[in-house]
């Protein structure tokens, strides 16, 4: 009885608003409000509002949900999440940072195998197969987001010097071919420095080695024991494994002719500042694609190209870092997905996420590409989180930044499809049970491997000393517990 | 007086003065690096190294700064804001909780000043802490979640002015007064309060410190950026370089090149960081002074 | 019956006083005390979904982590060190800073040297962290491009060498404290009487004289009260000044591993505040017993000095 009333009500509301409002009365039920958690390297805006309510008019008639954005800086972000569900402020989706095995441990995010297909069945079809990334014992957890997560290790070198010292870079196919260029950049530039850290403690050598899979609990930094390497099943020690101690060898005899920054362990500028400082003549990172130069060079003023120093390759870490995940104390997780459904299939959405308001904020140049207001720049718009484009749901469905090559991206979605995989791509592992030995193991690892890697510390030396205070520290055991974890999902996989 | 100066003592105070020159004089040389390389170019920083004489100079980190100047204005007055209005209730807040616990005759003085000396030893967590002032007093998002946690009360603060009131104030002057029958409260404004400016002046200077320096509790209860203090804004910036900068950024941002400000930048960022203090801090100093100089002539 | 009577009489009479910690009080249990009970994460295993006080009890499993390592002994051993010379050293400096800074009559250079003090303690480490770098880095450091070679030197790689960290980090926190603690023994000096100065030196005793018999004695309250206090802290060490400064280098870790350092580097990548609470907690336990301790002996020594 009661209930009829309460529904002739609505419909009676719901039409007068149709009436009024056309765009608002798809629903008889007031829509949900969610709260929308994301990482910004941009300044954090003051004109939220504004890009909520451009939301809420496609959210509100489509899927019945309002939204609040909370983008926090790097500085807060880690806090005011883990404050926010402990003290059950409301926060309903988020992503991970490198942290899905422990978030699911901790019961941070949200299984949501039951809710996927009904509420976010275009994300699950947006991203593939990257969705075993984000499972976890046969259960989802989240929904990796898709970028360009086919990362391959390119030489990113000056390409005036390259010409001067007249080496076709065609000929580089590895980093064993780079002794003879760095010679001859020694020999021509003194005052140079042939190789410099892509980021403080990382030459990005390691990073080059194909076909290993760390089996990462953490896969910002490469400091994980126990690795699989090539097809092989068995965790090894990757520190004692030879691909890795050659590597450091040679970094050993190029730091000792004087190819490497003598800082590169702890510099604080990186590799664009000593290249646009005229110092550098190259560096060894990852991008998705060949056309990252372009932006390099624009940045530097130098004149700047890449070659591949080999091909990508695919493992869980490397996709799900970036887990779009419902938070375990959301009041709406059917809301909070189908919202999360949006910013992987929904042009519109995204891209208010990411540039905010057309005209305002940002304007077209054509259907692929946008740039900045006249006299306006990152800055100074109300609101843009450009920045944030390879962590916001689909960025294939975003606006790129005028100059973009858009063949470039297609490579991107081609290399994520296509890449090798590693044999464990899907297998995550949760350290929980060894927390003990994780954190002193934490401590040896970042005591050795950034002086190893850089070359200042001697392997002949310190190796030992490394592998040995490794074992003291329970490596033996963590590695132990990767291969049970390990063995166990490759028999749930048949 | 002055021929009680003894030969030696005119010896003593003139070393002084230089030991204190040289000691000035080292402090302040650190940051005259910083300030030399804020206006290298960055170039040049690469190149030629840090210097006191920089061969190429460049106002661009300035420039960058300028650009955002009314963001960071408007820090500069939320800390100041915050400093000022803090300091005051915070010196209020501890003198009066300072001078039972400075009274011999008060029953629970030990007790409780071991109330006020654990809050010193333990902290029971964020989490807490973050509950109660932003569901309790909802704090969040406002001003005064930059002035009331942590910080409105120090037990140090505490312990230094008892100590002052027990040490420093003749205890004959409370007794008269209560034998002329004046209230616990006349005794404090009219005796206490006016006696200890030295030991106030000095709390509330390392009390507008600690304002001004922190950021953590607009880490957890600030997330409007019209509500960042100034340090709040700099730490935020240079997370995001340093994060940025780390290898985990490549696995986070895929294929952004940032436009990270450069080594310059961050020395003009701790230019400006300090250099409202330079502005303010001699007003400030005249009254610590004096509150000084007025206490050792009463005292 | 009598001596109730009297206690209720004392009671009236303190009650005035009591009226007036009272907000203070009201504060510290708002701000301190109710927020303790958060300590119990320390023995529990997080589960954001239950919350702080529902998830479930493990014990001291989350205390097993800072013993379980060959480096306990280590950064142990650092902590109490750097400690130790910290109250030591920067007691010693702050003092004689203090009593020079005592000495400045002039307006103009009072300020300037106070100025001067202070301003470190204005800035944050991660800017400290930076300047530390423009003096020591190999490739564009001040010493390293400019200082060294001057002398003849060749240069050093400061952040590979361990043995330079103490002095290094001694004097970094030198640089940054000094001023504010000087701040306080000034204040210290400032309430001495005069006419105790006085009356030493018509009995002819020279300066050093008087620093010995009146201002040291005089200050000896206050400086037991600083130095207990960090004897409550001795476990804990300032997180920017071991990580930041050294840039989180690992040939330094020998000289500059802490117990802060060591947890927040083993703990990055759990996220685990269980452990990290537990580490608190064990850090603030012994700093507690040892402030008992010493406060005890003070109180046998010189009971008017104790702190409660």
């Amino acid at each position: 009885m009661k209930r009829t009333t309460l529904t002739l009500l609505s419909f009676l509301v719901a039409a007068c608003l149709l009436l009024i409002a056309p765009a608002a009365a798809q629903s008889t039920e007031p829509p949900v409000e969610i709260h929308f958690a994301f990482l910004t390297f941009n300044r954090v805006s003051e004109a939220l509002e504004s890009v909520e309510s451009a939301i809420d008019e496609i959210t509100v008639p489509r899927i019945n949900v309002k939204v609040k954005l909370h983008p926090y800086s790097i500085a807060d972000y880690a806090q005011q999440i883990n404050l926010a569900l402990q003290s059950g402020e409301a926060l309903d989706v988020f992503h991970t940072l490198g942290d899905l095995p422990q978030s699911v441990s901790q019961n941070k995010v949200r299984d949501i195998t039951d809710l996927v297909d009904e509420y976010a069945p275009d994300a699950k079809a947006v991203v593939g197969d990257f969705l075993k990334a984000a499972m976890i014992n046969g259960r989802l957890y989240g929904i990796p987001t898709y970028k360009g997560a086919a990362l391959a290790p390119n030489l990113v070198y000056r390409a005036d010097i390259m010409a001067e010292i007249g080496i076709d870079p065609a000929t580089i196919t590895s980093f064993h071919d780079l002794t003879a260029v760095y010679a001859k950049v020694k020999e021509t530039h003194p005052e140079m420095v042939p190789l410099t850290p892509d980021s403080a403690g990382s030459l990005g050598l390691i990073r080059s080695l194909h076909g290993i899979d760390f089996l990462g609990d953490d896969p910002f930094r490469l400091n994980n024991v126990g690795a699989l390497i090539g097809d092989s099943l068995t965790v090894v020690n990757f520190f004692e494994s030879k691909e890795f101690i050659d590597t450091i060898t040679l970094t050993r005899d190029w730091y000792n002719a004087g190819y490497i920054l003598k800082d590169a362990a702890t510099t604080t500028s990186n590799c664009l500042e000593q290249l646009t400082g005229g110092k550098a003549f190259s560096c060894i990172a990852s991008y998705s694609g060949q056309e990252a130069y372009v932006q390099i060079s624009a940045q530097t003023g130098r004149d700047i190209r890449m070659v591949r120093l080999g091909q990508p390759y695919l493992t869980t870490s490397a996709v799900n870092a970036l887990t779009w995940s419902v938070a375990s104390t959301s009041q709406h997780p059917e809301a909070a997905l189908k919202f999360m459904n949006l910013i992987f299939s929904d042009r519109d959405v995204i891209n208010l996420i990411i540039y905010g308001l057309e005209g305002r904020d940002y304007v077209k140049v054509d259907a692929d590409h946008v740039r900045y207001p006249d006299g306006q720049d990152a800055n100074t718009v109300p609101y843009t989180a450009q920045l944030s484009c390879g962590i916001v749901g689909n960025q294939f469905i975003q606006y790129a930044m005028d100059g973009t090559n858009m063949d470039d991206l297609k490579l991107w979605d081609y290399e994520n499809k296509n890449s090798p995989r590693s044999p464990a791509f899907g297998f995550t592992f949760d350290n929980s049970g060894v927390t003990n030995e994780v954190s002193a193991v934490q401590n040896v690892i970042n005591e050795y491997l950034p002086g190893l890697s850089t070359g200042s510390m001697d392997p002949e030396v310190e190796l030992p000393n490394f592998i040995a205070k490794l074992k003291a520290a329970g490596m033996d055991k963590i590695i132990a517990a990767k291969q049970a974890q390990l063995d166990a999902w490759v028999s749930q996989q048949q | 007086m002055k021929n009680l100066y003894s030969k030696g003592e005119k010896a003593f105070a003139t070393g002084s003065g230089i030991l204190l020159a040289v000691l000035a004089v080292a402090s302040l040389l650190p940051f005259l690096l910083i300030f030399m390389a804020s206006i290298t170019s960055e170039e040049s920083l690469i190149f030629n190294g840090y210097s006191f004489t920089p061969k190429a100079f460049s106002l661009d980190a300035y420039h960058y700064m300028l650009a955002q100047s009314q963001v960071v204005l408007r820090a500069y007055g939320v800390s100041i804001f915050v400093s000022v209005v803090g300091t005051g209730a915070s010196l209020i807040l501890v003198s009066t909780l300072a001078y039972p616990l400075s009274r011999p005759d008060f029953p629970f003085r030990r007790v409780l000043t071991f109330v006020v000396v654990f809050t010193l030893l333990f902290n029971g967590g964020v989490v807490p802490s973050y509950i109660m002032w932003t569901r309790v007093f909802r704090l969040k998002n406002t001003i005064w979640a930059l002035i009331v946690p942590n910080y409105l009360m120090s037990g140090f603060s505490v312990l230094l002015v008892k100590n002052y009131f027990e040490k420093a104030i003749p205890r004959d002057l409370i007794e008269a007064a209560q034998i002329d029958g004046a209230s616990e409260f006349a005794i404090f404004f009219k005796i206490m309060l006016p006696l200890s400016v030295p030991v106030l002046a000095t709390v509330g200077m390392l009390t507008a410190l600690v304002y001004w320096n922190d950021w953590i509790n607009g880490l957890y209860y600030i997330n409007d950026p019209s509500l960042y203090g100034i340090q709040q804004l700099l730490i935020r910036i240079l997370d995001n370089i340093q994060f940025l900068k780390s290898g985990a950024a490549g696995m986070a941002l895929g294929n952004v090149v940032v436009d990270l400000p450069s080594a310059a930048v961050r020395m003009a960022l701790a230019v400006i960081g300090i250099l409202p203090i330079l502005l303010i801090f001699p007003l400030l100093q005249r009254y610590f002074i004096k509150g000084m100089v007025i206490g050792a002539v009463k005292g | 019956m009598n001596s109730r009577k009297r206690t209720r009489l004392k009671l009236k009479k303190s009650l005035p006083l009591l009226l007036m910690a009272l907000p203070g009080l009201a504060y510290l249990v708002i701000n301190n005390y109710i927020p303790m009970a958060g300590i119990v994460i320390a023995f529990k295993k997080m589960d954001y979904a239950k919350g702080v006080f529902g998830s479930d009890w493990v014990g001291f499993d989350n205390f097993k982590f800072l013993f379980s390592t060959p480096d306990a002994w280590i950064m142990t051993r650092n902590t109490l060190l750097y400690n130790l010379a910290f109250i030591v050293i920067g007691t010693i400096c702050a003092l004689v800073v203090a009593l020079c800074m005592n000495e400045i009559k002039e307006r103009f250079f009072a300020k300037y040297f106070q100025g001067a003090f202070l301003l470190p303690n204005l800035i944050s480490m991660v800017v400290v962290s930076y300047i530390v770098f423009a003096f020591l880095n190999t490739d564009t450091g001040l010493l390293n491009r400019t200082v060294l070679p001057a002398l003849g030197v060749s240069e050093i790689n400061f952040y590979s060498q361990p043995q330079a960290w103490p002095l290094i980090l001694l004097i970094v926190y030198l640089w940054k404290n000094t001023g504010y603690a000087s701040v306080i023994y000034l204040a210290g000096i400032a309430s001495i009487d005069p006419t105790l100065y006085e009356a030493a030196r018509i009995d002819g005793a020279g300066k050093w004289d008087q620093i010995r018999f009146i201002t040291l004695p005089q200050l000896k309250s206050i400086i037991i009260i600083l130095t207990l206090l960090s004897v409550g802290r001795i476990m804990f060490s300032d997180f920017g000044l071991f990580y930041q400064v050294p840039m989180n280098s690992g040939p330094l870790y020998s000289t500059t591993q802490t117990i802060d350092t060591y947890v927040y580097r083993g703990l990055m990548q759990l996220g685990n505040i269980g452990m990290s609470s537990a580490a608190g907690l064990y850090q603030s336990i012994v700093g507690f017993v040892l402030v008992l301790t010493a406060n005890y002996l003070v109180k046998k020594i010189s009971p008017e000095n104790a702190m409660f």
